[in-house]
């Protein structure tokens, strides 16, 4: 029986023949939550990408385990089914798929007839009121036409109705105002004192440490040029917002 | 030549009918085949054994109530109506360029009229399904919209019969300030022929809104035309096909802006699965002199299969200089990037290509009038996608 994680263990991905990501260890245990911090085109998303399945993206080697299963041998929608979720940077509009559906089906997908029509109308309601979200979003079409802040929101409703075992959310704070960012926080802080949700570990992939003031990180990690440059407590995202990522470089430089 | 003496002459004259079948014969159907992939030449079809059997159908007008509302079948029109039916039949199609409408206009016999008078609305939709009963059939519908009326109308198209070729003619008649939304859902058996023709002429300020899903036949020609020759009239048209199997499907839409003041738009979702082939061409005529003419064009192509083909054409005409003009058009598979996302939420494969290409058409099924209507169609759609 292997240990409960979320663990990722010597990850090469390559993109378009460009190798990106150069042996990623890292494990995020259930109930725990994870900062991934790092400056542009350090290869966050791209590790985002890898273990959700995208199809551009190709595992060179290493492996990546959700509870002992070997999630790179599943198809996206089976790691979904094991309990992975990513919030997307930039999720696809799909004209004509109305929301509540979406997420109905994608609710009966991950957790088969776990809720009641009736119940689970119930509950979205709920959910998009924690999130500042108006009913009327239910009978829109995913995406179609939404604003930046819309689409994120729409990300943490999924994630508060699909209660993953993992949740990665990709740079869910870019171009945020602080009223949305507050709302986000809100939701995925409800989500953590759920029954559902209790346990849900979290890698929060971010640019700024602005989220980590409303989702409080457990341990943070700083990936430069495709690697896990360094890994710290809380007080590693508040030096960052100091010196920027170029000091941490140089030490890295320096150390090697 | 067929016995037209044994026609309805109220509907149609013998020399009228005969003058029509000769105009079939002699007219080209300008729909030549897009490609080697298309494997029906339109020109070199067999039509022979009309001489003989013109065939026919049954018609169904569901009962509408409303003060002097008409909703009878088109010979009981053309006898008890006479110059209500006069009003309006060929008026909207003037000169008919369209081969096959030569061909219905001969054979017109089975069809059903409507009148709605001067400022009355009717608000239930009014329901008439053709069922054809023989090899061939020819129904004609014909709607009257009087000065300020408002009425729906939605016409079906069924077969019970293997084997069937089906010509039909819609005409809508609008007069000003009329408006009329016109619905026409064709479901014939996968191995019929038809060749419909539809055409609008609205009056001054009138509206004319209509929808038409082309579902069934292994072979659909439809044109579906709409004219503007009063000012300030609109019309938005959605139309949709889906053809799979080897079924073919070539729509054509005319929206020829005449005069000014009129605006139209146009919307197409078209998709096509298994070994399905189809054609959607979109044509825009805006005449010199229709100033302050607004067109727009959206036409969208889904291709499901690497079998399948759409040819998409926009074809825009503009010979004023003070018009708006939209065109917008998309050809491809589904994105993988839609796919993805679907996939990451636990979705299958299969049920998230058919939410994407179900979901494709609602922007044209959305303009069908009811909610019944609506699901009949995704019902049609979601059995033609599994």
């Amino acid at each position: 029986m292997s240990e409960p994680g979320l663990r990722i263990e010597r990850l090469h991905v390559r993109v378009e023949q460009k190798q990106i990501l150069n042996g990623i260890d890292l494990t995020v245990e259930p109930g725990r939550v994870h900062a991934l911090m790092g400056p542009n085109g350090s290869g966050k998303s791209t590790l985002a990408f890898a273990l959700t399945g995208h199809p551009n993206y190709e595992i060179v080697s290493g492996t990546a385990t959700l509870d002992g299963e070997d999630l790179l041998a599943l198809a996206p929608d089976k790691r979904a089914r094991a309990g992975l979720f990513l919030s997307f940077q930039y999720p696809s509009a799909i004209p004509g798929v109305k929301v509540a559906n979406f997420l109905h089906a994608a609710r009966q997908a991950v957790r088969p007839d776990s809720l009641p029509p009736a119940k689970f109308r119930q509950l979205l309601i709920e959910k998009m009121d924690v999130l500042g979200m108006d009913p009327s979003f239910m009978g829109r079409y995913l995406n179609d036409g939404f604003s930046g802040g819309e689409k994120k929101r729409l990300e943490m409703l999924q994630l508060a109705m699909l209660a993953p075992k993992y949740a990665i959310l990709d740079e869910t704070d870019s171009g945020l105002d602080v009223d949305a960012l507050r709302d986000v926080g809100t939701s995925v802080n409800a989500l953590r004192a759920s029954d559902e949700g209790r346990n849900t570990g979290f890698l929060i992939i971010t640019h700024y440490p602005r989220i980590l003031q409303y989702i409080r990180p457990d341990v943070v990690h700083v990936m430069i040029d495709g690697r896990i440059a360094l890994t710290g407590d809380a007080e590693l995202a508040n030096r960052i917002e100091r010196e920027g990522y170029d000091t941490i470089r140089e030490e890295i430089i320096a150390r090697a | 030549m067929p016995e037209f003496s044994r026609f309805d002459q109220r509907v149609l004259g013998a020399g009228e009918r005969e003058a029509a079948l000769r105009a079939f014969e002699t007219t080209p159907s300008h729909r030549g085949r897009p490609g080697s992939y298309w494997k029906i030449d339109l020109d070199a079809l067999d039509f022979t054994g009309l001489d003989t059997d013109p065939g026919t159908g049954d018609v169904t007008i569901s009962p509408v109530s409303g003060r002097g509302v008409i909703a009878v079948d088109l010979v009981t029109a053309a006898r008890d109506h006479r110059d209500l039916f006069a009003r309006a039949f060929g008026v909207a199609l003037g000169a008919m360029p369209d081969k096959f409408a030569f061909l219905t206009r001969a054979f017109a016999q089975v069809g059903a009229f409507v009148y709605i008078p001067d400022g009355v609305s009717v608000d239930d939709p009014i329901a008439i399904t053709y069922r054809t009963t023989s090899a061939r059939f020819f129904p004609y519908t014909l709607v009257l919209a009087g000065a300020g009326a408002r009425a729906t109308v939605v016409e079906r198209l069924t077969s019970d019969v293997p084997d069937t070729m089906i010509g039909s003619i819609a005409e809508i008649v609008t007069e000003s300030g009329a408006s009329v939304h016109f619905a026409s859902v064709q479901d014939l058996r996968d191995d019929a022929r038809v060749f419909a023709t539809r055409v609008a002429a609205p009056g001054r300020d009138a509206h004319v809104s209509w929808a038409t899903a082309e579902l069934g036949a292994a072979l659909c020609v439809t044109s579906n035309d709409v004219r503007f020759d009063h000012a300030g009239a609109d019309a938005h048209i959605a139309t949709l096909f889906f053809p799979t199997g080897s079924q073919h499907v070539d729509v054509v839409t005319n929206i020829q802006h005449n005069v000014g003041n009129s605006t139209s738009q146009t919307v197409a979702k078209t998709a096509a699965g298994d070994l399905g082939q189809g054609r959607f061409l979109g044509n825009i005529r805006i005449a010199a002199g229709a100033q302050h003419s607004n067109a727009s064009l959206r036409d969208d192509a889904l291709l499901l299969s690497k079998h399948a083909h759409i040819d998409s054409i926009p074809a825009l005409e503009i010979a004023a200089n003070d018009v708006r003009a939209f065109h917008g058009a998309t050809v491809g598979a589904i994105d993988d990037e839609q796919l993805f996302y679907m996939t990451s939420r636990g979705i299958t494969r299969d049920d998230a290509e058919r939410m994407i290409a179900l979901g494709f058409f609602e922007p044209a099924i959305e303009h069908f009038p009811t909610e019944a209507l609506r699901e009949q169609i995704r019902t049609v759609l979601a059995a033609k996608v599994a």
